[in-house]
């Protein structure tokens, strides 16, 4: 294994450290949202602090939920689908 | 005739000469020779100044082979750089036939750049259509034989539109020219045009050849086509057709329908597939919005695309040639195994994303702020859905499932990978990340003359980018465990393909079938004995007309013969007897008659 594997393989291993860096992160996104706005307000509501957070993240949920929960039970078929039906 | 005494080398030469000549060459030392073309093209388009070079003649029709401008100029460009990135990565494929077929399919693409009519245009179309269905069939397998056919009946038929198209245009207006069509005066015949384009640039619901037959290529091959047929149609349709409504709409549906695919699915190359679909729809959504910022969004989304997708497309090309599958849930835990592959996949996956430092920042961003700007917020807001949809998929699933998540695998086989991929995936990602800090680099070739420059490096766009992609991590972080990818088949518009092929096999087979076996009974009974009849009769005239005529005449004149030798006896008296019967008979006749 390479130095950069076990350097990867080492961080597999500290995956609490850094979900909290990363929510870290995202609340300081937030808080620099308070005082950065948009130049020019392009949709209303972005002119509000935390909207393109809430964008992301309820878009994101949204689709997941929607796409995995609702549609592709209804689309999916078998994996060898089309080799069979062909 | 394409090489000008001007100086201008179209860069099709290069690519067709080698094609031409490989399958000649003995030895190894001929996979140098695949670096030559791209070199060549590269220096081209960098040195050729714009301007009309290399008329043709051909069926009465004066083809121009080289039509020089801005336009054309910065898409060959990138078909060049990727051309020779391409080829790096392909260095170690040992089937002359691989190269000569993308020799064949990129020849084609830089054909169709450089056209300045219809009839040009199409020739180099059908190349690459040709040449992008070996690169499917030369994978070698089953599934990728079955596909190769269905991509090259489907490309056929998008032909046959562009075809049909510019001969009712030429029908119409006496000319192949192909210029800008004004979208209040469109015809028929544009449209038919139109929809031939929209075929290659995937357009929804035209789009699904694209993720039945990526994946089916070789590990090489997909690399070429994801670059080149549908930015190509990029770049017909931006040419042709900038301003058409109906694009604006179509291309925003393809963004959002693309994320959407690939959320749900589940091998690797059909979820970066789906993704085309998306981020050529941001392309064909700034070409039908039609301002210089989203039509020069379009332009420079384009070639960030086509360097980070084949990125991506290199990064799972290895896993495909290393671990003989790309399907997520047969994958992960392999970072340890595959570092450099991953981490050079996660520049493309963070380029395709729009996240800064990469040059999907810079592109994707100039074209929805265009969007925003020309007041069309809805479709604005939708691509901004399909930044997130892309995060998602691209820039956190493939390589969460596929390296990270399930425990450190050591037992996988893993084929070790050839230098020379390593190599082709690290110059795309320096151009990825060069052009991402210095937008210059691209935006100095952009196309349309804009009021204001676009400066994405601003601290507001910096801030919404990671907020935008911050919080769609956050999602996947909430529902990693409902996203998981499953071996499915999903659904997609090739359904009703396959419906409408299986039909036609269904119409073929049976009531086609039915009226064939009625016609030869019917046939049989009525058409046979009516020949035999026919026959019959004319064996009869033959006897008793022909015959007795000819033969009768034959025989008179026999008898005749007999006849008058048995008259010339030789006897004087019998002779003076038959002369004065003769003139007896004369002399009543005349007497009779008179």
């Amino acid at each position: 294994m390479s130095l950069f594997g076990m350097l990867l393989n080492w961080l597999r291993s500290k995956t609490g450290l850094l979900a909290g860096l990363f929510f870290l992160g995202l609340l300081g996104l937030v808080g620099a949202n308070v005082f950065i706005r948009p130049h020019e307000v392009e949709f209303v509501y972005d002119a509000y602090p935390g909207f393109w957070a809430v964008f992301g993240l309820v878009g994101g949920l949204a689709m997941v939920i929607i796409m995995k929960k609702i549609v592709q039970p209804m689309i999916s078929r078998g994996d060898d689908y089309y080799d069979r039906n062909n | 005739m394409i090489a000008t005494t001007s100086g201008f080398i179209h860069p099709t030469v290069g690519f067709y000469a080698l094609a031409l000549a490989l399958p000649f060459l003995p030895g190894k030392a001929w996979k140098w020779l695949l670096l030559l073309p791209p070199l060549v093209a590269i220096w081209s388009v960098m040195t050729i100044e714009p301007g009309m070079y290399g008329q043709a003649s051909w069926l009465g029709q004066t083809l121009l082979l080289g039509r020089v401008d801005k336009l054309s100029l910065i898409f060959a460009q990138v078909f060049a750089v990727m051309s020779l990135i391409g080829m790096v990565y392909a260095l170690h494929v040992d089937d002359k036939l691989q190269h000569i077929m993308a020799c064949v399919y990129v020849g084609g693409a830089f054909g169709c750049t450089f056209a300045g009519d219809f009839l040009t245009l199409f020739i180099f179309w059908e190349f690459m259509s040709i040449g992008s269905t070996f690169l499917i069939w030369l994978a070698r397998n089953e599934r990728s034989t079955k596909a190769g056919f269905r991509y090259f009946l489907y490309h056929t038929i998008g032909g046959l539109f562009l075809l049909i198209g510019l001969l009712m245009r030429y029908k119409a207006v006496g000319n192949f020219t192909f210029d800008h069509v004004m979208p209040t005066q469109m015809m028929p015949y544009d449209w038919m045009i139109l929809l031939g384009f929209c075929v290659n640039a995937a357009v929804v619901p035209l789009h699904a050849w694209l993720p039945d037959a990526y994946p089916e290529g070789t590990v090489t091959g997909s690399v070429f086509m994801c670059a080149f047929t549908t930015k190509t149609a990029v770049y017909v349709l931006l040419r042709g057709f900038h301003g058409v409504e109906v694009l604006a709409i179509a291309g925003t549906v393809m963004c959002v329908y693309g994320v959407l695919y690939a959320c749900i699915e589940n091998n690797a190359r059909r979820i970066l597939s789906y993704h085309i679909v998306s981020q050529v729809g941001y392309m064909v959504a700034g070409i039908g919005i039609g301002t210089a910022m989203t039509m020069n969004g379009a332009v420079a989304h384009a070639y960030a695309h086509i360097l980070y997708k084949g990125l991506l497309f290199m990064g799972t090309g290895c896993l495909l040639y290393a671990a003989g599958t790309t399907k997520l849930d047969k994958l992960g835990g392999l970072v340890h195994r595959l570092p450099w592959v991953m981490a050079l996949y996660m520049v493309a996956a963070l380029s395709i994303s729009g996240m800064p430092l990469f040059n999907g920042f810079i592109s994707k961003t100039m074209t929805i702020t265009g969007a925003a700007e020309a007041h069309r917020t809805w479709l604005a807001i939708c691509m901004e859905i399909a930044a997130v949809g892309t995060f998602l998929s691209v820039g956190i699933k493939l390589p969460y499932f596929a390296f990270w998540a399930k425990p450190a695998n050591n037992t996988m086989e893993l084929k070790p990978i050839p230098v020379n991929m390593y190599v082709g995936m690290a110059m795309g990602a320096v151009l990825c990340i060069a052009q991402g800090l210095y937008p210059d680099m691209l935006y100095r070739y952009l196309p349309f003359e804009m009021e204001h420059m676009y400066h994405p490096w601003t601290v507001w766009h910096v801030l919404q980018a990671l907020l935008l992609l911050g919080f769609s991590g956050l999602a996947f972080y909430i529902t990693r465990d409902i996203i998981t990818p499953h071996a499915k088949t999903n659904l997609d518009f090739d359904f009703f393909y396959r419906l409408i092929g299986r039909g036609v096999l269904a119409l073929v087979s049976k009531p086609l079938a039915w009226i064939d076996d009625r016609w030869t009974e019917a046939y049989r009974v009525a058409g046979l004995g009516g020949l035999l009849t026919l026959a019959r009769g004319t064996v009869w005239f033959d006897t008793k007309g022909i015959d007795t005529v000819v033969d009768g005449s034959a025989y008179t004149v026999q008898n005749v013969g007999v006849l008058g030798a048995k008259v010339q006896s030789g006897r004087l008296q019998e002779y003076l007897g038959l002369a004065a019967a003769l003139a007896l008979g004369i002399f009543a006749l005349v007497w009779y008659l008179a």
